[in-house]
């Protein structure tokens, strides 16, 4: 009986969570003899069915007290008996989640986590593992009262009375799966994919200023039905009102006053689409010399390019003689790992569709998309006229007329279904460089950026680097769909939780608590020079390009001039290195204000998106190269 | 700084006592005292007397010391200006009287008996504002040293130009003064980039009117804007940033004055090192011709141009650059006072050398300040570098070093051997 005044004290809060109530028989005075057969037959074979009290985590005094409750009917009784044992689960994994928090912060919990017991517990993370090891030594008896007690703690600390951040109020999502059952997934997901034949890939639009990469990204929207009517005529009343009606397709693309006003693309915009066999993910990036910082952060998410040239008089020559952008984002593009390039050729109706105009560009580009480092094979060209809508979704109609009689080839919708997604490094472990916070619905920070290599999900906590802080990931979303898990390539808007949105910047690269990405202040690396026309010395001040940020390095050294071809030290320590060579350098970042801060960094050896660098110095880009070893 | 008192003989010996007056008065104090000088300012220093009793009795007593220093600190910014509430409400006030935030710290044993202090006691000077400072030179006054004097106590005060190197989103206010670039407060906000969506685009536009707020009230704080001696303030940033910013502080500011003042400058990045940028800048070098960190500015970017057009007539490093001075070829010699703070007086008369015999063959000689932006650039640089007037090959002029030292070592030899 001291017993059921226990458990009567522990079941009144209880009875509030559990719908039946379990009191309001009131027959804790007196149980009859043949009761008492029925509830020892009833429980012995509910026992069969769920296991021994440490196992189901369910007292006898719980079940026979449900029995009496059911009038002995075993199966009610059962029924119930399962369901408990389900949210013993459920609330032994919230606990173990939060545990793992915990632990991390404090690394004093270890008599919780010994005295909270469990039957199994799903959660596969090295505290869940923990917790069970913990519970195996206590015995049953004194485990199965704190059953109770916990679910109560529980709900309470659920309410964050006790938690000693009361600020937090979002709850931490679980994770759903073990990191070895989420790879299997993964796996599992893309081979269906394949099948399917939706692969998903990203693409950045690149070119010189004005060529029309914003107009023929928003008519391609709007062809493939991913920009409504309401938003074009909008779009197009207001730029008409404005003075600017050329710009109204852009506007889809171009959302700032300032943008609009100014009729540039100034940073990137993010968009998606799909074609019959792939999905897309296009990033217009901005064609102005000013916003190149913009346009690598965008180039450096991206998979393939698109390539826009003006066709027109004059200003194709302008894009493409030296300092223009047609040049640079090409050469750019390439260092940031972009292997494949469509080149459209726009503006064709401006030179009244001329097949000798379109051949002379195609010709003057070949050889240099082959100097840059593009396979001719993964080199696609093909004339639009995007303003009209020309070849990109289709090719016909009236507008179109003066094409085809030349042009037989493929659309852009066509050469974009044929992309080949590059492999994706899914095993390794998750590299998300941040590119863009906001706030998101609700509570808590959203995060956008490229998911570079590995597989993470929703519950997943994450460090930020550079700092000591960690985050858990509320909720994944790739474009502009809920997902519960995300893999290598995508690029994705995390919803952050457990975490002051201070703690974020733009730059920053998320990483699992287990695995941080090594931070670097000093390192060495080998770069290509480009057509500079001060050459490198020890001691040049310069920009380094990383992902989403710029911070001011130093050349400290000239280790060595290599052979392009052969990477062969030519000479080492060289006094100065110049352009169009190849050479070993060590790269120190400058102090900003009093102390240097490291940047997170990995050799390309480790991780290849995350050991590409650019080197810009007075607004040009002088150098790219690869992260070789990180010295401090 | 002022000059008081002055008393240097033919040979360099003697004693100058001057009296700073703001932040790069310390900077040259700095650069002027050296380790062995002895420096006489004045100082409190708490003396501890023991009564025939036995009672220990401590008191502060002002006085003036004489240290032989053995180590001389530096801080631009010890305390970045604590603003009281009574300045905020009327910020023209504090504009005007900018409070000093660089220190100067020099310590050594006292080398003149007092009776308060034994010598060959331990003390480190504060060198305070408007305390005369008396510098015996260790090694007697060279001419670098004397020179330095003679530039510290021409007039002409405190910051001459205000920069703000802005980005989206981050800004960093510094002030230039003849040989100090201070910055004083630096600004980091995340905004949120633009989305195709339309909210994002207000995320964006709210972050920056925020940030434009928060800029506008930090310049109120930090720029002595209303100071007469502020040439001008120079608003830098890449994109169309500076433009925002301008207008946003012209619909702010209800003095006229700002706008006057302001300069709108195009540099590529939003780093402090920009800077460099700004002093090159044609809107700039009209209206600076004559201040030194313009013309270290103008040097720095002749010698960059050099190395890239010619690279023969660009030398840089101590070793180099001293030969190609034997050779009588530098036109402009570009050289750190970082190099002159040096504590061997031995590589300190090296360089006095090597800049009075550029002089003396007629070359121009430019030395950077290594509080200012270029001339932290020249210290990557070893702080040592060289226009040449004509161009020499270094492998040839070092094969022929070579050649020479073997040609003396040999001659050494004979003459040992004929002796």
């Amino acid at each position: 009986m001291v017993a059921r005044h226990k458990l009567f004290k522990s079941m009144k809060l209880d009875a509030q969570l559990d719908d039946d109530d379990v009191l309001s028989d009131g027959g804790e005075e007196y149980t009859s003899p043949e009761h008492q057969a029925l509830l020892n037959d009833g429980l012995d074979r509910i026992r069969e069915l769920i296991g021994s009290a440490d196992v189901s985590g369910l007292s006898d005094d719980q079940i026979s007290d449900v029995l009496w409750n059911c009038h002995f009917d075993i199966e009610e009784t059962t029924q119930w008996a399962l369901e408990e044992q389900e949210k013993i689960h459920q609330a032994q994994e919230r606990k173990a989640a939060r545990e793992r928090e915990k632990a991390q912060k404090l690394l004093v919990q270890k008599q919780l986590a010994e005295a909270k017991s469990a039957s199994s517990s799903r959660a596969a993370s090295p505290m869940g593992n923990l917790a069970r090891g913990g519970k195996k030594g206590t015995p049953a008896k004194k485990v199965t009262p704190s059953v109770n007690l916990d679910q109560r703690q529980l709900d309470l600390s659920g309410l964050n009375l006790t938690n000693n951040e009361p600020t937090r109020v979002e709850e931490a999502p679980k994770v759903n799966f073990a990191q070895d059952k989420l790879l299997e997934e993964v796996r599992k997901s893309m081979e269906s994919q394949g099948e399917k034949g939706k692969q998903r890939l990203s693409l950045v639009v690149i070119g010189h200023v004005d060529a029309g990469k914003s107009t023929l990204m928003g008519r391609l929207l709007y062809e493939l039905g991913r920009m409504d009517e309401r938003t074009r005529t909008a779009n197009e009343r207001n730029s008409v009102k404005a003075g600017k009606s050329s710009f109204s397709w852009a506007w889809g693309l171009d959302g700032t006053a300032e943008e609009r006003e100014r009729g540039i693309t100034m940073d990137v915009a993010l968009q998606s689409f799909s074609t019959t066999q792939r999905q897309i993910t296009v990033l217009d990036a901005p064609g102005h010399k000013e916003f190149i910082p913009n346009m690598i952060s965008g180039a450096s998410q991206a998979d393939c390019a698109l390539l826009v040239v003006d066709a027109s008089t004059g200003e194709f020559e302008a894009g493409f003689d030296r300092g223009g952008q047609t040049r640079e984002h090409l050469i750019l593009a390439r260092s940031l790992g972009v292997a494949q390039v469509i080149v459209a050729i726009n503006k064709l109706d401006q030179v009244q569709w001329e097949k000798d105009r379109y051949d002379d560009i195609c010709a003057l580009l070949r050889p240099f998309l082959i100097q840059s480092g593009f396979h001719p094979s993964k080199t696609k060209f093909l004339p639009v006229g995007a303003m009209l809508g020309v070849n990109l979704a289709t090719c016909e109609g009236d507008d179109a007329k003066q094409l085809l009689q030349w042009y037989k080839g493929p659309t852009l919708v066509d050469l974009l279904d044929k992309l080949e997604p590059p492999s994706r490094d899914i095993a390794a472990p998750v590299r998300i460089p941040i590119s863009n916070i906001f706030k998101g619905q609700g509570s808590g920070t959203s995060v956008a950026g490229r998911l570079l290599s590995g597989v993470v999900q929703v519950g997943e906590r994450l460090r930020i680097l550079p700092g000591d802080e960690t985050a858990v990931v509320k909720s994944i979303e790739v474009e502009e769909e809920n997902v519960p898990w995300a893999m290598a390539g995508s690029n994705l808007t995390l919803a952050l939780v457990s975490v002051d949105s201070i703690q974020l910047t733009i730059g920053s690269v998320l990483c699992p608590p287990a695995d941080p990405v090594p931070l670097a202040s000093n390192f060495t690396a080998r770069i290509i020079i480009f057509d500079v026309q001060v050459p490198i010395i020890s001691g040049a001040m310069v920009e380094l390009f990383h992902h989403s940020r710029d911070v001011p390095a130093t050349i400290s050294k000239l280790i060595a001039t290599l052979d392009r071809t052969s990477g062969k030290v030519v000479k080492s320590n060289p006094r100065v290195v110049a352009k169009a060579s190849s050479a070993e350098v060590q790269i120190t970042l400058r102090s900003v204000g009093s102390s240097v801060r490291p940047i997170p960094l990995e050799p390309y050896a480790v991780n290849k998106a995350m050991g590409r660098i650019l080197i810009r110095r007075e607004g040009e880009t002088i150098a790219a190269g690869v992260v070789m070893e990180i010295l401090g | 700084m002022k000059l008081v008192n002055k008393h240097i003989d033919k040979h360099g010996t003697g004693h100058v006592t001057i009296r700073p007056e703001d932040d790069e008065d310390m900077w040259h104090l700095y650069n002027l005292i050296q380790e062995g000088d002895s420096v006489r300012a004045p100082a409190i220093r708490r003396v501890q007397k023991v009564s025939s009793t036995g009672s220990v009795d401590s008191q502060r007593v002002k006085l003036n010391l004489t240290l032989k220093v053995t180590r001389v600190e530096f801080s631009s910014s010890t305390a970045a200006s604590t603003t009281s509430p009574e300045d905020s409400s009327d910020p023209s006030s504090s504009a005007t009287q900018q409070i000093p935030t660089a220190a100067l710290h020099i310590s050594g044993p006292v080398v003149v008996e007092n009776q308060h202090v034994r010598l060959g006691a331990f003390h480190t000077l504060d060198i305070e504002v408007q305390r005369d400072v008396r510098i015996e030179k260790f090694e007697g006054w060279d001419s670098i040293a004397i020179s330095r004097v003679e530039e510290s106590i021409i007039p002409g005060k405190g910051a001459e130009v205000a920069a703000l190197v802005c980005g989206e989103g981050t800004v960093a206010f510094c002030l230039l003064s003849q040989h100090m670039t201070v910055v004083t407060h630096r600004l980091a906000f995340s905004i949120p980039r633009k989305s195709g969506s339309s909210s994002g685009a207000t995320q964006h536009e709210k972050g920056l009117t925020k940030f434009y707020g928060a800029l506008f009230d930090a310049f109120i704080r930090h720029v002595p804007y209303a100071n007469v001696g502020l040439k001008a303030i120079v608003i830098a940033s890449p994109g169309w940033v500076r433009d925002a910013v301008y207008d946003y502080m012209v619909g702010e500011a209800s003095r006229r004055g700002i706008r006057d003042k302001v300069v709108k400058v195009h540099i590529s990045s939003p780093h402090v090192h920009s800077l460099v940028e700004v002093l090159k800048s044609p809107e700039i070098v009209a209206q600076l011709k004559e201040t030194k960190f313009a013309r270290e500015g103008i040097v720095l970017d002749k010698f960059f141009k050099m190395l890239g057009t010619d690279e023969m007539r660009a030398w840089y490093g101590p070793d180099h650059v001293v030969l190609a001075a034997d050779r009588g070829a530098i036109g402009t010699l570009l050289i750190s006072d970082e190099l002159f703070r040096a504590s061997n007086p031995v590589i300190r008369k090296k360089y006095v050398g090597l800049v009075e015999a550029v002089q003396q063959k007629g070359g121009e000689v430019v030395i950077f300040s290594s509080m200012h932006e270029s001339g932290q650039q020249l210290n990557q640089l070893t702080g040592l570098a060289a226009i040449l007037t004509f161009p020499l090959d270094i492998e040839i002029v070092e094969a022929e070093e070579k050649e020479e030292a073997e040609r003396i070592r040999l001659a050494t030899e004979a003459e040992l051997d004929v002796g």
